[in-house]
């Protein structure tokens, strides 16, 4: 029983990294109409650039976070800008963008590689002994880990429904076209969008990297999966359901390890992935026309 | 028989391997429309049950678990190999293919491709693990007895007897009816619907069709190098037969072999005389890769088509008594 609670609680700080990274790919797609297939390596490029930050230049350690969250999100903004929009301009089919940013993948993986190398690195962070939270355990960190992803949730959340760009946003992904024609500047709201999901995707590699201790320049594709089948399940395009997905996602793949070899959790991730596909698949929270 | 005869016929062997699983990724791809993100994944399963299917039963004093072991004749474990990864196609065509968006199989052929690594990797009693598995018997040689010098010139011939029935059936695929209706399907689904046809079928038809081309082609490289690990089918070798299609010409079968000579066989072979960088051992392939990628996203901005575009087809206009020559049916 106590092992069902400590996993329970492993799986809060999963889910908690799950639901950062999977919002803000969830908030692209919808926006955007296609899945970024780099955005493992956004959260890789996140990671390094804080490392970077902190070993090379010395810039303090928690500082290094939150201008690396930033400089990936501008490299989201970079990335849209320079590639994918005139990619989307140009009028190629869907599949067009899916093979680029699918490529872009191999591309970055392979860059960090040559830029950082193949070694494990980690971020400085102090290691602490865990305490206990009711049954569970925690170190100072992983709490940590937990607030900043409840207040991004929050903050989202006030983007989405009380700003003016949010509104916009949330329209886009609904029709691009209404969106267009009551006087909506979508390509200004796709930017803006693409700086969002950047900086959620630098922010969750960052946590993932404190989280595992250790992490090489495949750590961020690596997840990308389990991602994937957070977003589907919670219902591609939707933001809140990136969040229930990440929830289910993150306590389901932690607390299997009660049951079942740890070795396996990601199949626990990639069978309810495979479940949702076939029973439900425009997930929990329908957005229309993104499944079928 | 010198070293550079050995040479260039290891590079023919690969060349036909490749054209083999080129092929395939343009009956999936080119034809269908279908997005295989993992398709180095079938190459492998196929690979490894052909191989584990020559092998003798693993001894208890073996350093290498693996599973089946039946001391089967190379036919018969090809077929096998083809099978299997024919299987896993169908099973990821079941959840995917049915009434989703393209993106989701996509999205479900990444995920079985992380998963199928995973699982070879951390199952160490399936394919012996990260080591992999070795020491498959070369194909026919229990019957020949070759030495390596005179052997590799009979795989050449075999290789590419199998290609050559493998590449005929592909280009008569594309001429029949099913290779026209999966064309129909690719550029609109809904169109093809109207007219009766079942999509799904269609596109399954085509997704394990491709499957058993990657399975055949893993068949033939582990009968040729005897061995494979995890290492030798990670996503960077998927991405080098899609650049190889997207080089050559995706949905034209003289293009995928133009691309299958000229991406991984040409390209890969000609980087692999780079000198190592001293203290970064990794640097080379990773170049190498990001190339590859750069390559993709390149051929798709400068010449979508690639170098040998696809042919749309002409239809004379039916009932006319002057039938005009330019008419075209383009999509």
């Amino acid at each position: 029983m106590s092992l069902l609670f400590l996993s329970f609680g492993f799986g809060l700080i999963t889910a908690s990294v799950l639901a950062l990274a999977a919002v803000g790919l969830s908030l692209q797609f919808g926006v955007t109409n296609y899945i970024n297939f780099a955005y493992g390596e956004f959260l890789t490029i996140g990671a390094y650039l804080a490392w970077t930050l902190n070993h090379w230049l010395h810039v303090n350690v928690w500082l290094s976070m939150v201008i690396a969250t930033l400089l990936t999100g501008v490299f989201g903004v970079v990335t849209n800008q320079f590639l994918l929009r005139p990619f989307s301009k140009k009028g190629k089919p869907l599949l067009f963008l899916l093979i680029v940013t699918f490529g872009l993948s191999l591309f970055l993986s392979n860059l960090v590689l040559a830029i950082w190398g193949p070694d494990f690195v980690n971020l400085d962070v102090p290691r602490q002994q865990p305490f206990s939270v009711g049954p569970m355990l925690f170190t100072a960190n992983q709490l940590a880990i937990i607030a900043i992803a409840v207040v991004v949730m929050l903050a989202l959340h006030l983007l989405l429904t009380r700003t003016e760009i949010g509104k916009a946003m949330r329209a886009m992904s609904d029709s691009v076209d209404l969106a267009q024609v009551s006087g909506i500047d979508t390509d200004r709201i796709t930017s803006f969008t693409w700086l969002v999901s950047g900086c959620l995707a630098g922010l969750a590699g960052i946590v993932l990297a404190i989280n595992l201790t250790s992490f090489q320049p495949a750590f961020g594709g690596e997840f990308l999966f389990v991602i994937f089948a957070a977003v589907i399940l919670g219902g591609v395009g939707s933001p809140y359901g990136a969040i229930l997905g990440a929830l289910v996602i993150g306590l389901a793949t932690e607390m299997s390890g009660v049951f079942l070899d740890s070795a396996y959790k990601n199949d626990v991730a990639f069978a309810l992935l495979v479940l949702m596909l076939l029973l439900r698949p425009q997930g929990l929270i329908r957005m229309a026309g993104k499944a079928a | 028989m010198g070293p550079i005869a050995y040479y260039l016929a290891t590079l023919v062997v690969y060349f036909f391997i490749f054209a083999i699983l080129t092929w395939g990724l343009n009956i999936q791809f080119g034809s269908a429309g279908i997005l295989n993100f993992t398709y180095i994944t079938f190459f492998a399963i196929g690979a490894y049950f052909t191989g584990v299917a020559m092998m003798a039963r693993p001894t208890t004093d073996s350093n290498m678990r693996y599973i089946l072991g039946l001391n089967w004749p190379f036919i018969p474990s090809l077929l096998l190999g083809a099978l299997a990864a024919g299987l896993l196609g169908l099973l990821v065509g079941l959840v995917a293919l049915r009434r989703l968006r393209s993106d989701y199989l996509a999205i479900v052929t990444v995920s079985v491709g992380a998963i199928v690594y995973d699982f070879v990797n951390v199952n160490t009693s399936a394919f012996n693990g990260g080591d992999g598995i070795a020491g498959v018997p070369y194909p026919f040689n229990d019957q020949l007895n070759l030495d390596p010098n005179t052997y590799i010139f009979f795989y050449v011939g075999l290789t590419g007897f199998v290609m050559l029935v493998l590449g005929v059936v592909a280009f008569r695929l594309y001429k029949s009816p099913l290779g026209r209706t999966l064309r129909a399907i690719r550029e609109d689904s809904d169109v093809a619907a109207a007219f009766g046809k079942d999509t799904y079928r269609f596109r399954m038809i085509a997704m394990v069709i491709g499957c058993l081309y990657a399975g055949i082609a893993g068949g033939l490289l582990i009968g040729f190098i005897s061995a494979l690990n995890p290492g030798g089918w990670t996503a960077g070798e998927t991405f080098i037969i899609w650049a190889a299609l997207l080089v050559g010409g995706r949905g034209n079968n003289w293009g995928a072999l133009l691309g299958a000579f000229l991406v991984p066989v040409l390209f890969v072979e000609a980087t692999r005389f780079l000198p190592e960088i001293p203290g970064h051992p990794v640097l080379i392939a990773a170049i190498r890769n990001m190339i590859v990628g750069g390559l993709l996203i390149g051929v798709l901005w400068f010449r979508p088509e690639g170098i040998l575009p696809e042919r749309k087809a002409r239809f004379p206009f039916v009932g006319s008594t002057q039938p005009r020559k330019d008419a075209q049916l383009d999509s």
